[in-house]
């Protein structure tokens, strides 16, 4: 058994996974057939809520399901399934192609040495891959970013340095993807590495704070369901924009409205794997509500480095400055 | 009496009173409601979790300080600066001859230099005693993470021996052991731009801070912090600031994420003008 030590960082080996996994095959062949039935069975009721046959993860000294490590979400998974409608130059500021855009478009890890997962999209729901945001708030969006040069208020939070969101904050970024989560007495703790975010979830029970209190990244309550961490998150503001990332393509830059309300799900399936998943209803924004899967995976060896967004923010003075400059040329 | 007598006296029952005082402080109250015990955790070291703030005036001045108007004369006396008295030891911050002079400038400067007038991340010590709360969070064994209400600041300790730093940074990178029932944090790897107050006190990439919390009983923290700076002081100095527990119903941090209270100041020089604006009503700098 592996002991249930977890710290935040450190070398760990991935041997025994494969070890174990590879003596029950050689030796248990029927049993190996049992279990992946079972497996199979699982899977059909949903992904990313069974934790592996046999697994059951560690516990905090206070009882809760241990998901304490640094994690990270390096994928080659799209958002959602592409379609010939995307335009990705104008969803990353640069509709013209003249490298306007803040951001690259690419969230693939060519920079690493990861070996990445490719599936369709990290959209799950609705089944078709495409999130069913209304007509104006694809209008909304595509007003702000060809406007990107007139005013700060026009970028998204993140180029604000503001905020990237929940959940926009664990959408792939292709760097800075550190999660680093402790946890103590009836509190889950994430620490965003970008942009130094510290997300601190009760999971006492007590309710939402009271509905006057508008927040950019909602106000999160945790409960348990099994070994499952359940985050209902409210009390959103109106100002801040649901996806922030450049690989969000058409996503990026959607408005969030008051309405918000987000359900997040954290199911620890091995050893190495956090199974998250989010489900998005705001119904000003959306025709129905939608869920996003991003498997997150352990990697004690990700170094967290401080973000200091704001105080380095050439972004915005630069977009700003230029746009004068070209108002002046005219 | 002989002079030499009462004055034995004197010294007599003001040491008695004092170290009655001092014994009164370290102890629990003992009259009416008793303060809670130090909790623990389950490997025997105090549980430092919880919602915690300073209170005070160190964020003003770590030094001694009288009551003066504030920067805005439209503010009048709702953003005056109140008195406070020196959380250093000894009430002397020992600059260096240059850096003394540099101080004093910073503080005539406030309103343009200082920066958390432009929200940026206040490192340490500073983080402690912001006028906002901070929640700690972490279980035995693992990383303990500080969370600040302000600028949505925050580190992580990790619990180990001391780490060179990769690269600098505004909040440094902590390492913490226990020693006893105090958690001692050491922390290196700044950069320059941090202030430890808004009077001006600031330092250099060469930054050593080294933290002690010590809870006194469960809502009460003993907190020092020994500044180290061998380009800016000629010794190290030690500052001690009480740090309280929010006993507040359902207390938790909420947010203030100031970038948005800073981006007109800082931008909106370069913002495409509409014509639409609704202009500002004038206000007077007082400073400097």
């Amino acid at each position: 058994m592996r002991a249930p030590t977890l710290r935040g960082r450190g070398v760990r080996r991935r041997g025994p996974q494969r070890a174990w996994f590879a003596r029950w095959g050689a030796l248990q062949p029927d049993l190996l057939i049992v279990v992946l039935l079972a497996a199979a069975v699982s899977a059909c009721q949903g992904p990313g809520t069974n934790a592996q046959e046999g697994w059951t993860p560690p516990r905090t000294p206070d009882g809760q399901p241990d998901l304490q490590g640094i994690w990270t979400n390096y994928t080659a998974t799209p958002f959602e399934v592409p379609d010939a409608s995307d335009n990705p130059r104008l969803y990353a500021g640069d509709p013209d192609g003249r490298g306007r855009g803040t951001g690259p478009s690419s969230f693939l890890n060519d920079v690493t040495d990861r070996k990445l997962d490719k599936g369709r999209s990290l959209v799950v729901d609705p089944p078709n891959g495409r999130v069913p945001i209304m007509a104006w708030a694809e209008e909304h969006r595509t007003a702000r970013l060809l406007s990107i040069q007139d005013h700060y208020a026009n970028h998204t939070p993140w180029e604000r340095c503001i905020t990237r969101g929940v959940p926009g904050g664990i959408f792939p970024a292709g760097y800075g993807s550190g999660y680093q989560i402790l946890q103590g007495p009836g509190y889950v703790a994430i620490l965003y590495e970008m942009i130094h975010e510290a997300r601190i979830i009760p999971t006492d029970g007590r309710p939402h704070v009271g509905s006057s209190i508008r927040l950019w990244n909602g106000d999160s309550r945790g409960r348990w369901e099994g070994d499952t961490l359940v985050v209902d998150i409210t009390n959103y503001n109106d100002k801040g924009n649901i996806a922030t990332n450049a690989a969000a393509q058409r996503v990026r830059a959607i408005p969030q409205s008051e309405g918000l309300h987000v359900v997040e799900r954290f199911t620890r399936v091995d050893e190495n794997t956090i199974n998250y998943e989010v489900t998005i209803e705001d119904p000003k924004v959306f025709t129905a509500p939608w869920r996003v899967a991003i498997p997150l995976k352990r990697e004690p060896d990700h170094k967290i480095f401080e973000y200091a967004c704001h105080e380095g923010n050439l972004a915005i003075p630069n977009t700003l400055s230029a746009g004068r400059a070209r108002d002046k040329a005219r | 009496m002989q002079n030499w007598l009462k004055g034995a006296l004197i010294a007599l029952a003001s040491s008695a009173i004092t170290v009655a005082v001092m014994q009164t402080m370290r102890a629990p109250a003992s009259d009416g409601a008793a303060a809670a015990v130090v909790p623990r955790m389950a490997d025997g070291r105090p549980d430092l979790n919880g919602i915690w703030q300073a209170i005070g005036t160190a964020h003003w001045n770590l030094q001694d300080h009288t009551a003066r108007p504030g920067p805005v004369l439209e503010l009048g006396a709702a953003f005056a600066v109140p008195a406070g008295q020196a959380v250093v030891e000894g009430n002397e911050i020992p600059y260096q001859e240059w850096a003394a002079a540099k101080q004093k400038e910073n503080f005539e400067n406030w309103v343009t230099r200082d920066p958390e007038v432009k929200c940026y991340l206040p490192g340490l010590p500073r983080a402690t005693y912001m006028p906002y709360p901070f929640q700690i969070v972490y279980s035995p064994g693992n990383d303990v993470l500080m969370a600040y209400e302000y600028a949505s600041a925050s580190r992580v300790i990790k619990m180990g021996p001391a780490e060179e730093p990769p690269v600098d940074s505004w909040m440094g990178q902590s390492t913490g052991r226990w020693e006893g029932d105090t958690l001692v944090v050491e922390s290196t790897g700044f950069n320059d731009q941090t202030w430890f107050d808004r009077a001006g006190n600031f330092h250099s990439e060469a930054l050593r801070v080294v933290e002690r919390f010590t809870p006194v009983h469960a809502d009460l923290i003993d907190y020092r912090a020994t500044i180290e700076d061998p380009k800016v002081f000629t010794r190290p100095w030690t500052i001690q600031v009480p740090i309280y527990r929010r006993r507040d119903a359902n207390a938790q941090l909420l947010e203030f994420k100031c970038v948005e209270f800073v981006e007109e100041l800082m931008y909106g020089h370069l913002v495409k003008p509409t014509g639409k604006e609704k202009p500002f009503a004038p206000a007077r700098l007082r400073w400097p």
